[in-house]
Order: structure tokens, then sequence, then C-alpha cells
């Protein structure tokens, strides 16, 4: 799973998650892409379902390119704890997805195979996607 | 290439509301500058705008207030989501002027099938007339085998442009195919070293 290898602090804030994709809308290194239509925190574990559902069904061929990297640690208070003594312990590593960012990328399979496994992918996260193609003039 | 002719308006109010008035109303906000002239503010339809920008690098002929500019798109900005054009930056050209632009390069011909192809630059600069910018430009894969790739100097350009990328410039790759089962899928680096420690614990 992705993680990041050190970090400057080890709890923060939440991510802000108004407001639409400044960059990576557009599919650049594949042929297709996922997506997000609407923001949401992506967890490392999401991200690594995501990749073994996409690479399991393209089985041998094709690539599959992740554009996005779980950086923002969220934490949590155990449960049925009484409130204070500072902040929780870091439980997750999310990646802060606002709409219009392209996920994940594919290529080097057929149009068909790649939606197919794109749409499993879509399964394991957690916001509506939707599939994208490479702008072609 | 042929120019396209729009009629468009000059624009007085300006600001995100003005903005998203003309945005409702079937417009687009654009800008036209260049050539050491003040920045012209129109608003051009954005249906029209929408058809003719299919083309990279279309040369525009924009008519507003009495008169005309010959224009390229400088930069578009569009909504990621609905893909509506939220402003235009056009960019003044005179006719033989010589312009430095972006052209997209379409690939043909059967290459190895156990490859996959990578596009690593979809878009090469060169240098060409302003009125005479190819569409796009073609690279052959003819006969490219697994491992190899394709640089901008391969690229076949056309009479009285030049290429101003880098001719080494890597443009798409052919990979080879990996015989694992499940390949691994390429990301930033990421390695749970020191991480492990600072690693929220699994659920």
């Amino acid at each position: 799973m992705l993680i990041p290898r050190k970090v400057k602090h080890r709890k923060q804030h939440h991510p802000k998650r108004a407001g639409m994709s400044k960059g990576g809308t557009v599919v650049s290194f594949g042929d297709f892409g996922i997506q997000a239509l609407e923001p949401a925190y992506v967890t490392n574990r999401q991200i690594e379902a995501a990749r073994i559902a996409m690479t399991r069904h393209i089985k041998r061929g094709g690539k599959v390119w992740i554009n996005i990297y779980p950086d923002r640690p969220l934490t949590k208070k155990p449960a049925e704890t009484r409130m204070g003594s500072g902040k929780g312990s870091p439980e997750w590593w999310i990646a802060n997805v606002k709409p219009g960012r392209v996920m994940f990328e594919i290529s080097g399979v057929a149009e068909d195979i790649a939606t197919e496994a794109m749409t499993r992918a879509m399964h394991k996260l957690p916001m509506k996607c939707r599939v994208v193609k490479r702008e072609e003039f | 290439m042929a120019e396209i002719s729009i009629n468009g308006s000059k624009r007085t109010n300006f600001g995100k509301g003005a903005s998203r008035r003309d945005r409702v109303a079937g417009l687009v906000p654009a800008v036209i500058y260049g050539h050491n002239a003040e920045p012209q503010h129109v608003s051009l339809p954005a249906r029209e705008l929408g058809v003719a920008l299919k083309t990279s690098n279309v040369l525009l002929n924009v008519s507003f207030d009495g008169k005309s500019e010959l224009v390229l798109p400088k930069s578009v900005s569009k909504n990621p989501l609905s893909g509506i054009f939220e402003h235009v930056d056009l960019l003044v050209v005179r006719k033989g002027e010589k312009v430095t632009v972006e052209v997209p390069v379409h690939t043909e011909g059967a290459y190895d099938k156990d490859g996959i192809l990578e596009h690593v630059n979809n878009t090469i600069e060169i240098e060409a007339e302003a009125t005479s910018i190819p569409a796009f430009l073609v690279l052959d894969l003819e006969g490219m085998i697994a491992g190899t790739s394709k640089v901008a100097g391969d690229v076949v350009l056309p009479a009285g442009t030049t290429l101003v990328s880098d001719p080494a410039m890597v443009v798409v790759h052919l990979s080879e195919r990996s015989s694992a089962a499940e390949p691994v899928a390429e990301a930033a680096p990421a390695a749970a070293t020191d991480a492990a420690a600072e690693a929220p614990k699994a659920e």
C-alpha cells in the first residue's frame, strides 16, 4: 500500500474538500482514465483495491498509472473515550480528491476491457466517477 | 489551415458576476492580446467557438466593435466536469508571421503488438507560419519493436515548419509487456521504512 516515507507532522488538520480540482483533469499518460465527479478522501486501501481490481481484470497486458497519492494522515480517537486528552492517533492515509481529478489511467488494452476494468475499480472508490478517454485533436 | 470567422462583441462588464451572466447567455469571455497592443476584452458565442476549437491551433478571425483580428487560441479554460468553456486567451497574429505552437502528434502504422504504446508527449513544439499551422503531425510506428522509443526528430514535418522541441525528446515509447500476471502500477516512490513508525495501524 502507498504510505509516505516520512512526514513533517504526524497529525494534520482535515484537508479542505471544497472546490474543483485545479490540475490533473485530463488523461495524460494512458488511453483511458477514471475521473472523480465528487469530492472525497480516498484511502490507501481503496487505491490499492482499485489497482488490484484493474490489474486482475486486464490480466497480462496493459499498464496502469495511479495519479493520486495518499499523503494526508487522518486521526481517530479510540471508542468509548472521553473527550479531551489531545488529538487521536493517526488511523488512515488519504488522498484529498476533488471533482474533475483523473485518478487512474490505463493503456495497452482494448476499450471494452479497459472500461470493464475501470468499472470494477470504481466500485472500490468512495465517490461517483466516470471513465474518460484521452483527448485527441 | 483555413481561418474561421466568429462574430463577437466588446465586453464592458468585468468580474465573475458579469462573466457568469455571459456564460449563462451562451457566451464565452475572452481576451485578445499581442503585438504590444492594449488587451481587448470580448465575448464570443460558445457554440461556434466550441466547434472551432475542436481543431487545435485553429486560426480565428474575430470580428467585434467594427473591426476584426486574426488570432490563435493561446489558453483555453474549461470546466473539467461539464466541459463548458470558461475563458479563452487569444493571441493576435499577422499573416506571414512565424509563431511557435504545440501541435498534437498522431500515430499510424503497425507496431509490435507485444508492446504497450505509451504516449510520453502528446504534442511537440514547432515553428510555423500562422496561416499554415498543421492540425496534427503524423508519427509512423511501422515495424517498431517493444522496448524502443520514437523521438521528436522522427516526426515528419511539413514544408515551411521547423522543430522547436528537443529532437531527442521521446514522443512515444513501446514498453515491453510484463510476463507477471499482476504488474505493479507506477506510482510515486513509497516505501514503509521510516513511515512504519509513523504509519497508522491497519484496521
